[in-house]
């Protein structure tokens, strides 16, 4: 009879047993095989693999993308000629953005914008605040609003000039980002072995530390070293506001008249900027007139572009916003006293981040790859260009072009604008043409006009002729006293070109390293007292937003070092200033 | 002839902007983390900054893009996994991760020198929509296992199949490029055969201030770096540059 010990010791031997088998390894790699593929853990699609091509729409550079595509559906995105910005590379997440807007109420927008319109006059205008002038949608705008009664086109002021990078051999840069978002960067690092790069800033910047020489100024003192250079302020004076040696600064405006072509590159290339190049002597060499692609003649009735300072204050009756854009913010306090007290906002966007938290009324655009439109000039574009943002993807129901709303409101009809203007230019037989498939350019008079449209709507570029730069403009250089001493401190935004809001795979860069600072973060040095992971205060004349310190010795003492993005650029002005309070 | 393959990264051109780990995450399906931070996020290739120690105004800084540095000889990782999880292909060099074998012991993170190997602490998850998106080479991976850069496997098989189709015995140089290699704007990474002396690669690593990373531990990796500044050169010696000395 068997005994129970003997049952336990056959149970037991079993066991035993059964582990020298390979039947519980196999149980092991099959569960192991299963979790891998358990209905929980998303499958990449499947299709066709072929690539597209289109030009970011994210900023004014333009990049040319070649996506990677399965079916319609883009899985990566590279560029054509050289590398893309981080930004770039994950924008085919956008449409899919948590924050992404979607809903709006169009009807309900458009017929406040009519009462509006109908009860405009000179003192309560109709207004359209245009984040990236240049583009064909802006000749909409301007060409609508020439139309409506009391309408103004308002728009960040263009670059005064472009530039040419790879005529230079000296380029002194007063804090612009050079090599991280201020223009294409496949042709600034193409350029960048025949450059020497000086730099001029307050902190080490990502430029900074890939340039030849660093100038490590005194916060805010950058336009003085181009003020020096160009002759319109003695080297001393200089020195004693920027703190640097005087013997450097000679050194340095010495290296760029005698190893030029020289180049002065700032944030923002205005008139004054243009001047100092002007009287380096490099108008014609690396500074460029600014060309736009020709436009139809039947365009000619725009309404001109007006900076926002010149607007009357309360006298802005209906503001429609578009910034369905990447880049371009004013801060938002700069807008308001303009607005009349029961003035209608529309914000175009695609996210609430912006405009959109002030607006009243939301109407959802498409985002990047999913907008048909085209890239205004590029402030590095030598001749003219005409590029399209040709969409990857469809964008979703709902969703609202703002020129063909503002074009609507004033009974034009800009469905076909991109193609009007693809035709003047066609007229014209100038230029080429880059098709990025197969890599090979042709002159736009042997093209047939169809193909011409064709070709663009599938992602190739216009290149204009080369022009000559003809007379030099006369500006004069001039010089402008230090700012205010209430604001102790300089802000410093870390990603000039950052937009509203970026793949989440941004936070490889901002959350899961410390490579970027986040969006919630000011840096500061040790010495300003403050303690790594408090809350602090930037106040500005135009506001004040609270962040999370982090202290970092690399960022200089009067310096607050922020990420960027349209929360920050709504408090901070052109001149940077601002006070840094304990919360 | 076997292939070696490598990447010689130049710090002086490097200006940190991070399209190398964005095209690393995207190309590899690694997912966005919302709960992660400094020490619990994948990044297969992290960029670091590091400095020269100088107070404002003589400090200086440098960008250092760090990922698995494909041990050749005596690779530790390999060597204490239960599982043999890790494997060192001849054919390639290339040090390969199996997640399937993978029982997510973690004896390879403590045993890499460079930190360069993540723990999955998630399931992957991206948000609604984005699963769109996802690379089709590359099958997204389960927690509770180790992963690392693999040079972009599925890569490699994209161009062998490519020039399997073409007729061709063998992979071209140029071909095949891991994405991080072909998102640099600054061209600071390159990448190519070591064991091919017409390579870009095989003629970089030659030149004066290209350095490993702990060469002393003889693990004969296959990425270099190049500086021309001493100070920048100094990370050679150290477990990991820059402050995150951490582990996943």
């Amino acid at each position: 009879m068997t005994t129970r010990r003997e049952l336990l010791q056959f149970a037991g031997g079993s066991a035993m047993g059964l582990l020298l088998t390979p039947a519980p390894w196999r149980l092991i790699t099959d569960t192991a095989l299963w979790s891998e593929n358990w209905p929980g853990i998303p499958r990449p699609a499947r299709g066709e693999i072929r690539a597209k091509f289109t030009h970011c729409g994210l900023c004014a550079a333009g990049c040319a993308v070649r996506a990677r595509c399965v079916g319609e559906q883009p899985v990566s995105l590279s560029g054509v000629a050289g590398g893309l910005c981080p930004f770039g590379v994950a924008g085919h997440h956008l449409p899919y953005h948590p924050e992404r807007l979607k809903q709006g109420n169009r009807k309900e927008a458009a017929e406040a914008v009519a009462r509006a319109i109908a009860a405009s006059g000179p003192e309560r205008r109709v207004a359209v605040l245009d984040l990236q002038p240049g583009r064909t949608a802006s000749w909409t705008y301007r060409r609508a609003l020439a139309a409506i009664p009391h309408g103004v086109y308002i728009a960040p002021p263009e670059p005064a000039c472009s530039l040419n990078f790879a005529a230079a051999r000296m380029v002194l840069s007063l804090g612009a980002p050079l090599l991280d978002g201020f223009a294409q960067p496949a042709r600034v690092f193409a350029a960048r072995p025949n450059f020497r790069l000086i730099q001029a800033e307050a902190m080490e910047s990502r430029t900074a530390s890939a340039a030849d020489e660093w100038l490590p100024v005194a916060p805010g003192t950058e336009a003085v070293l181009g003020r020096a250079a160009a002759g319109v302020l003695p080297v001393r004076q200089a020195a004693e506001m920027t703190g640097l040696p005087e013997g450097r600064i000679a050194g340095m405006i010495r290296a760029l008249r005698e190893n030029g072509p020289a180049l002065i590159v700032a944030p923002q290339m205005t008139p004054e900027v243009l001047a100092w190049n002007i009287a380096l002597g490099a108008w014609g060499k690396t500074v460029m007139p600014r060309r736009e692609a020709p436009v139809p003649k039947t365009w000619s009735k725009a309404a001109p572009a007006v900076a926002l300072e010149t607007v009357k204050d309360g006298s802005i009756g209906a503001l429609l916003i578009d910034e369905s854009v990447g880049d371009g913010h004013l801060p938002w306090e700069s807008i308001r006293p303009k607005l009349a007290t029961d003035a209608v906002v529309v914000a175009f966007a695609w996210t609430r981040s912006g405009y959109a938290r002030h607006a009243t009324h939301v109407l959802p655009a498409a985002v990047y790859p999913e907008a048909l439109g085209d890239v205004p000039p590029a402030v590095d574009g030598v001749n003219a260009e005409f590029r399209l943002t040709v969409p990857l993807i469809a964008s979703p129901d709902g969703t609202i072009d703002p020129a063909e709303f503002v074009a609507a409101l004033a009974g034009l009809d800009a469905k076909d604008a991109l193609r009007e203007r693809a035709a003047a230019i066609h007229a014209t037989g100038r230029g080429k043409l880059c098709t990025y498939a197969d890599g090979k350019v042709a002159a736009v008079k042997d093209l047939k006009p169809e193909d011409f449209w064709k070709a663009l709507s599938t992602g190739a570029a216009w290149t204009g002729d080369a022009e000559e730069s003809g007379r030099t403009p006369r500006i004069a250089a001039t010089f402008a006293g230090p700012s205010s001493e209430h604001w102790p401190f300089r802000v410093a935004i870390e990603t000039a070109c950052a937009p509203a809001l970026a793949s989440p795979l941004i936070g490889k860069l901002t959350q899961e390293s410390h490579l970027r600072l986040a969006a919630n973060r000011a840096a500061l040095h040790p010495r300003e007292g403050f303690l790594d992971g408090t809350r602090a205060a930037i106040e500005t004349p135009y506001g004040r937003r609270i962040f999370e310190v982090t202290v970092d010795v690399a960022v200089p003492p009067g310096v607050v070092l922020v990420a960027g993005g349209p929360e920050i650029a709504d408090i901070v002005g052109a001149d940077g200033c601002a006070r840094v309070v304990r919360i | 002839m076997n292939k070696r393959y490598g990447i010689v990264i130049d710090i002086d051109r490097c200006t940190g902007c991070g399209a190398c780990m964005l095209a690393c995450a995207v190309e590899n399906n690694v997912p966005p983390l919302p709960a992660a931070n400094d020490r619990r996020g994948i990044t297969w290739m992290r960029v670091s900054r590091i400095d020269n120690g100088e107070e404002y105004p003589e400090r200086r800084s440098a960008f250092v893009p760090m990922m698995c540095q494909q041990c050749g000889v005596e690779t530790p990782c390999a060597h204490v996994c239960p599982q043999q999880a890790v494997d060192v292909d001849p054919a390639t060099g290339i040090v390969g991760q199996m997640p399937e074998r993978c029982l997510g012991c973690r004896y390879c993170m403590a045993a890499c020198p460079y930190h360069a190997r993540y723990f999955n602490w998630w399931d992957p998850s991206w948000p609604a929509g984005m699963e769109k998106t996802l690379n089709p080479d590359v099958a997204p991976r389960m927690r509770g296992v180790v992963e690392k850069c693999n040079f972009c496997h599925g890569r490699w098989h994209r161009a062998k199949e490519r020039a399997a189709a073409a007729g061709e015995k063998d992979i071209r140089p140029g071909d095949y490029l891991p994405a991080c290699v072909e998102a640099c704007p600054a061209g600071a990474i390159r990448f190519g055969d070591l064991n091919d002396p017409a390579s870009e690669v095989s003629a970089a690593r030659k030149e004066p201030g290209t350095f490993r990373l702990l060469e002393k531990l003889g693990t004969d990796t296959k990425v270099y770096y190049h500086s021309k500044r001493d100070w920048v050169r100094q990370i050679a010696f150290a477990p990991r540059p820059g402050k995150e000395n951490v582990r996943g």
